[in-house]
């Protein structure tokens, strides 16, 4: 007797899909990365007993994750809310640099002493220069429908570029000798910590851009647009949405929340700007709004889960002497894995039997 | 007419197909004899579709067998179905618009040299179309032809492949009254040489002309195989609704009032910089229905996108109550009463993704009433709303939270209905409004239109059917590559084929007064083959 | 408890300020070591080099325990990094690249009872040190075989960051070639990153291209050197001996042996005589050194180089001992002086014979 097998779209899904899959699929990877483990000779319930203590069995582990996540919340936000509307921002990196590059112009140009008065002309600074290098594309994309999956990615570069230009260049901190990093900022400039722990301000940002996220998208007439047009462009066309405008504000918006997370980055945990300082968040960001379907309490418990094998990796590499790349193996397993079952919650993979012939 | 002992051509026998829970097909037979025509009759969602997708190889019978010249086979591409001599024409017919005729007649053969032989094939395609009385110019460039011109192509296509089995799907929704008259000779000409031809439609009058057998679907299931002569037309219907069907409706004679629609001199380009729609003019008055009759793709889309304010005209002016609208946002022609239900429901006129509230909000969501502080969207108002439509358009739904692709054709038209016709408009634009519906949501919609037209509407109907825009206009004007080629004021003073010519580009003055239809008379004179 | 715990840190903290910390000396068996690595520990380089010293330094204490995380970016995730040590019981963390130094501050300051070494920085606290080498003493004697081996008179360099240490290197180093060919130039091309064995195989053609026919380098892969010899060039190596990667065309390499100063730091600390402190050793104390010089080398340069290290070692004479010119010629240090250790830190600009610019 043969069989065949056969994929079926799925249009509904039920608990069992949205909440239990995930579930289902991360055991599956731990699974998986403890074979890989198993080959390295080490026992995958230790390396995990040591990931997970690592970063959530201590209030320092647990509060390093929420550092980690702080980035990834806000630029996820910046990046779904373009996804949102079918608007592929994939210059989030390019944005931050943008951020954190205009917060510390900021600093260096209107210092204050004060710190409420400087971190607010940060704050702006990095919205208007991230917001201008989103804009730049949305406008480009509005006017002459450039692709904004190209213009975006190209500014990432340019963006970081210019960040190295002014920080190899002049405002490289003289005492440095040489290193390329802008003089430290002072504290005023400096987000406040909570706890004694390294969770600076920009988690109350996260929290908020969240929760804005979800009002806009549920609740506003614009969110309701950007709905309509990421559904179905046509039909917005024909309600009467214009998309021109909405494109131009949206990389706009997109952009100034991703120069935030920049700003955040800088003025919460490195205190200067130095280069290289996002390790690839902006693109981390399009991972963690797609694992989330955009949603934004999805965002939070992503970003979160991404923290927890940061900060976990870490444990792993010294308790267990494991080399980075295995580290790097579970990781990718464990994303693999989350994005792999995402195809069985959108399709339904059916065993038949086949006709006799 | 299945005589004892003779092997028919195709045996379709218990198929069954299910698709996410719904039967499409259970256990459905069919037969197809040498020289017949056989018509597949049924509403939408009856089934027809996924029965012929499944003979012509592009979905797989779940259960069920399919016996060919006494043969069974297994069909499991299209390919598959080539060889065994099935070729289907689609409604859309799957032609490369840049290639020329005899280079999509070559294109995907099996046995086809590196280099292609023109020389031969152009030979082959000239024979098909002598043997079969089909008329189209081998060296032209597809999207040079007319959409009826291509249909001939795609014939062309599947006889070449030798076809003995040819299915048309919907062919005569694409054509003007002559262009079926000739799809119809051919079609006798290809039974004459002994092919089998399975025809699907639910035009009853196309039916009970073409047909020597009839099977009717009804959701998924087979209702009867009969003979042509021993129905009629209500029988059909009742057979393919399931009760009986009144063809009836009633219009009541109004005085249209005041012009409230009025177009002058009309340029609108289309997607691709063509100017679609040339210095078009029209009026539209209160209380009345002004048909738009026109071969499909003359524009229509176009200057009513125009009219609704969704389309940039280049020149012209559109007036709506006597305020000039041409140029002004989409917004503003909604404000001022126009309301548009497009062709394309799905892709077009509905966000299916989204659920029913928010589909009743999506030409409405920035009025007065359904905000707050201008910010907001006031969501308990519009789920109100939806509800109260809902109900009064009986659309048939599993919540108002459930997304709109959830529905079924005949209610994703009632609900766009409910959300066009329910704030009073001035003006309804209603674009094919009956495409795709079974009898009963055709009534419906049809019965819808004439109520907004005794409120005090005005409606401009656009249909490729030319019996919904006789039945129902109170005016006609007909349009032809973008042209407008006259208006009818009396639509009972007009014979079919004076429709079909000015749907063929022949301008109203050039004939004479509308008083008989003698022009055409030798086509009338085509008796059905024996 | 946890926050009595901080309370106490920071009560320590005001007073210890000035108040150096004696360091009780810490048994062999309870010392745990973390070293933060900025490279991948297979990058046959830099951070390949301090794994190897780290291993020495394991087999000279075998009580001692030590862990490492490899390619730690030199950004805040190195506090988290150091913490997770700390946390697992470090008392000792080397971190081994300049990026960090800000960071081992902040750390060291939460944590005063553990030592840091941190290297290559200028930043110190009661427990925390700094430990480099005098690697321009050997990047001179490089200089002296490279400059000898180059017949275009040509010789470029593949050099990382415009830093004072890379800067430095590439002096020293044109200061070797020039005595032995006072004709040479050296070429530079910046690569702006430290470990990007792509952009550095990129540089070295583009060098070659230029006309040079003998490669240096200062960055930690062995990208160089590979297409130095597939390109059938002379290739000076750096970090360690990198003739496995040029077996035909690698004359010699300015080479680490972290192992001396990681033997040194944990042997202060186990006998509990470690307090801050800058160290900078050089070739007097085998920190540095030169890989075996190719057999295609000129006896009477190996001649030279031993006698100009002899004179290092005994102290009579160093590198930047004038006269010494800039790139417009212009004396910098004049005959009779000599550069101090501070001048040498902060060193940005070339010296005669470069061709290339700092960036600004």
């Amino acid at each position: 007797m043969r069989y065949r097998i056969v994929l079926r779209r799925r249009y509904k899904t039920g608990v069992f899909f949205e909440g239990i899959l995930p579930v289902i699929s991360i055991i599956a990877a731990l699974l998986f990365a403890g074979g890989a483990l198993l080959l390295f000779g080490v026992s995958p319930l230790a390396a995990y007993r040591a990931m997970f203590r690592g970063a959530l069995g201590s209030g320092y582990g647990l509060s390093e994750v929420i550092v980690k996540a702080i980035p990834l919340v806000i630029s996820g936000v910046a990046v779904a809310l373009a996804f949102r509307m079918k608007v592929w921002n994939i210059g989030a990196e390019g944005q931050i640099y943008l951020g954190a590059l205009a917060s510390a112009a900021a600093v260096r140009f209107l210092p204050s002493g004060n710190q409420v008065v400087m971190l607010l002309a940060m704050t702006a600074a990095a919205i208007i220069a991230g917001g201008a290098w989103g804009y730049i594309a949305g406008f480009l994309k509005s006017r002459w429908n450039v692709n904004e999956v190209i213009t975006t990615l190209m500014l990432n570069y340019v963006g970081i570029h210019l960040a190295d230009h002014f920080i190899y260049g002049p405002w490289r901190d003289p005492s440095s000798l040489g290193f390329p990093m802008t003089p430290p900022f002072p504290p005023s400039a400096r987000l406040p910590l909570f706890f004694g722990t390294r969770v600076h301000l920009g988690v109350l940002a996260a929290v908020l851009l969240v929760l804005l996220f979800r009002l806009v998208i549920r609740w506003t007439r614009w969110g309701f647009e950007i709905r309509a047009i990421g559904d179905n462009p046509r039909a917005a066309e024909y309600a009467g949405i214009n998309y021109g405008r909405n494109v131009a504000l949206l990389m706009f918006i997109s952009g100034a929340i991703a120069g935030l997370a920049g700003m955040t980055e800088i003025a919460g945990l490195q205190g200067r700007l130095q280069p290289g300082f996002s390790p690839g968040y902006g693109y981390t960001a399009i991972i963690v709004a797609w694992l989330a379907r955009l949603n934004p309490w999805g965002i939070m418990m992503v970003s979160f889960f991404m923290g927890v094998l940061l900060v976990g990796g870490d444990t792993i590499q010294v308790i267990m002497r494991l080399p980075l790349a295995s580290v790097q193996v579970i990781q990718g397993c464990i994303l693999f894995s989350v994005l792999g079952f995402e195809f069985f919650r959108n399709y339904k993979v059916l065993l038949l039997r086949r006709e006799r012939e | 007419m299945v005589s004892a002992g003779r092997v028919p051509l195709v045996s379709m026998r218990g198929i069954e197909k299910t698709f996410v829970g719904v039967k499409a097909n259970s256990g459905v037979d069919m037969d197809l004899e040498r020289g017949e025509v056989h018509t597949l009759l049924g509403e939408n969602g009856a089934g027809k579709s996924t029965l012929m997708n499944i003979l012509s190889g592009l979905y797989t019978a779940d259960s069920g067998a399919i016996v060919i010249n006494g043969e069974p086979r297994i069909l499991r591409s299209p390919r598959d179905a080539i060889r065994a001599g099935i070729g289907m024409v689609h409604q859309h017919f799957m032609l490369v618009p840049t290639l020329s005729v005899w280079e999509n007649v070559s294109l995907g053969l099996d046995d086809q040299p590196f280099f292609l032989d023109k020389g031969r094939v152009i030979e082959k395609v000239g024979d098909i179309q002598k043997r079969y009385g089909i008329n189209v110019d081998p060296m032209a460039p597809i999207w040079q032809l007319s959409i009826g011109e291509q249909q001939r192509v795609a014939i062309i296509k599947t006889l070449y492949r030798s076809a003995d089995i040819l299915i048309l799907d919907e062919p005569t929704s694409v054509l003007t009254p002559q262009e079926t008259r000739a799809l119809f000779r051919t079609i006798r000409q290809i039974k004459a040489e002994g092919h089998g031809v399975i025809f699907i439609s639910h035009k009853l009058d196309e039916v009970m002309d073409i047909s020597d057998r009839i099977t009717v679907l009804r959701k998924g299931r087979k209702v009867a195989s009969v003979n042509v002569k021993d129905v009629t037309k209500e029988s059909l219907a009742e057979m393919m609704v399931g009760r009986k069907v009144v063809f009836q409706i009633g219009k009541t004679l109004q005085n249209p009032g005041r012009v409230v629609l009025e177009a002058r001199e009309l340029v609108v380009r289309g997607d691709r910089g063509r100017v679609r729609v040339d210095h078009f003019s029209l009026d539209v008055r209160q209380r009345e229905i002004l048909g738009l009759a026109g071969v499909s793709g003359n524009g229509q889309g176009e200057l009513c996108d125009a009219l609704a304010g969704i389309r940039k005209t280049e020149k012209g002016s559109i007036k709506v109550d006597g305020c000039e609208l041409a140029g002004r946002r989409t917004r503003e022609f909604q404000k001022r009463g126009v309301s548009y239900i497009p062709a394309d429901r799905i892709g077009t006129g509905l966000v299916t993704g989204m659920n029913l509230r928010e589909n009743i909000a999506l030409r409405k969501y920035w009025r007065k009433e359904f905000t707050r502080f201008r910010l907001f969207i006031h969501w308990e108002n519009i789920a109100g709303r939806t509800g109260q439509l809902v109900e009064r358009y009986s659309v048939v739904n599993p919540g108002l939270g459930f997304p709109a692709r959830m529905l079924s054709g005949g209610n994703l038209q009632k609900l766009m209905l409910a959300r066009e016709l329910s704030d009073d408009p001035r003006v309804v634009i209603a674009v094919q409004p009956t495409w795709g519906l079974d009898v009963s949501a055709t009534l419906f919609v049809r019965e819808t239109l004439l109520e907004q037209r005794d409120r005090g509407a005005g409606v401009l109907l656009v249909s490729d059917d030319l019996e919904e825009i006789l039945s129902l206009s109170d005016r006609i004007a007909v349009i032809h590559n973008g042209r407008l080629m006259g208006i009818v004021e009396d639509p009972d003073s007009v014979t079919e084929e004076q429709m079909g010519l000015m749907m063929a580009g022949t301008c109203l003055e050039e004939f004479s007064p509308p008083s008989g239809d003698g022009s055409l008379g030798q086509e009338k004179e085509v008796t059905p083959s024996p | 408890m946890k926050k009595f715990a901080l309370g106490l840190v920071c009560l320590m903290m005001v007073i210890g300020v000035s108040v150096a910390f004696a360091f009780q000396p810490v048994a062999e068996k309870d010392l745990k070591i973390g070293f933060v690595y900025v490279g991948p520990v297979g990058d046959g380089g830099w951070t390949y080099m301090h794994e190897l010293g780290r291993v020495d330094m394991e087999k000279a204490f075998p009580g001692v325990e030590s862990f490492f995380v490899e390619s730690v970016p030199e950004g805040p995730d190195s506090v988290r990094v150091m913490e997770t040590f700390i946390r697992n019981g470090a008392r000792l963390v080397f971190a081994t690249s300049f990026g960090y130094m800000d960071f081992v501050q902040e750390v060291a300051a939460k944590n005063p009872e553990v030592i840091f070494m941190h290297c290559s920085g200028y930043k110190t606290a009661d427990n925390v040190g700094n430990y480099f080498g005098r690697m321009y003493q050997a990047r001179y004697l490089s200089g002296l075989v490279a400059g000898k081996m180059s017949k275009k008179n040509v010789i470029g360099f593949v050099a990382a960051n415009p830093i004072p240490e890379v800067i430095r290197g590439i002096n020293a180093f044109t200061l070797g070639a020039r005595k032995s060919n006072p004709d040479v130039k050296i070429k530079v091309v910046w690569l702006f990153s430290w470990f990007d064995p792509a952009r550095e195989k990129e540089a070295t053609l583009a060098l070659i291209d230029a006309g040079a026919d003998v490669i240096a380098m200062h960055a930690d892969s062995g990208a160089a050197p590979q297409t130095a010899e597939e390109a059938g060039v002379y290739v000076v190596g750096y970090n360690n001996d990198m003739s496995h990667y040029a077996p035909t065309m690698h004359l010699t390499a300015p080479i680490w042996n972290w192992g001396m100063v990681y033997k040194h730091v944990v042997g202060q600390v186990t006998e509990g005589t470690w307090k801050s402190s800058d160290i900078w050793w050089g070739l007097k104390e085998e920190f540095v050194g030169l890989a075996p010089i190719s057999d295609a080398v000129p006896t009477d340069i190996v001649a030279l180089v031993e006698a100009e290290k002899a004179k290092i070692i005994d102290g009579s004479w160093d590198v930047f001992h004038g006269p010494v010119k800039n790139q417009k010629g212009e004396v910098v240090v004049k005959s009779g002086a000599k550069m101090t250790d501070g001048e040498m830190l902060g060193m940005n600009w070339f010296v005669e014979g470069v061709e290339g610019d700092i960036p600004k």
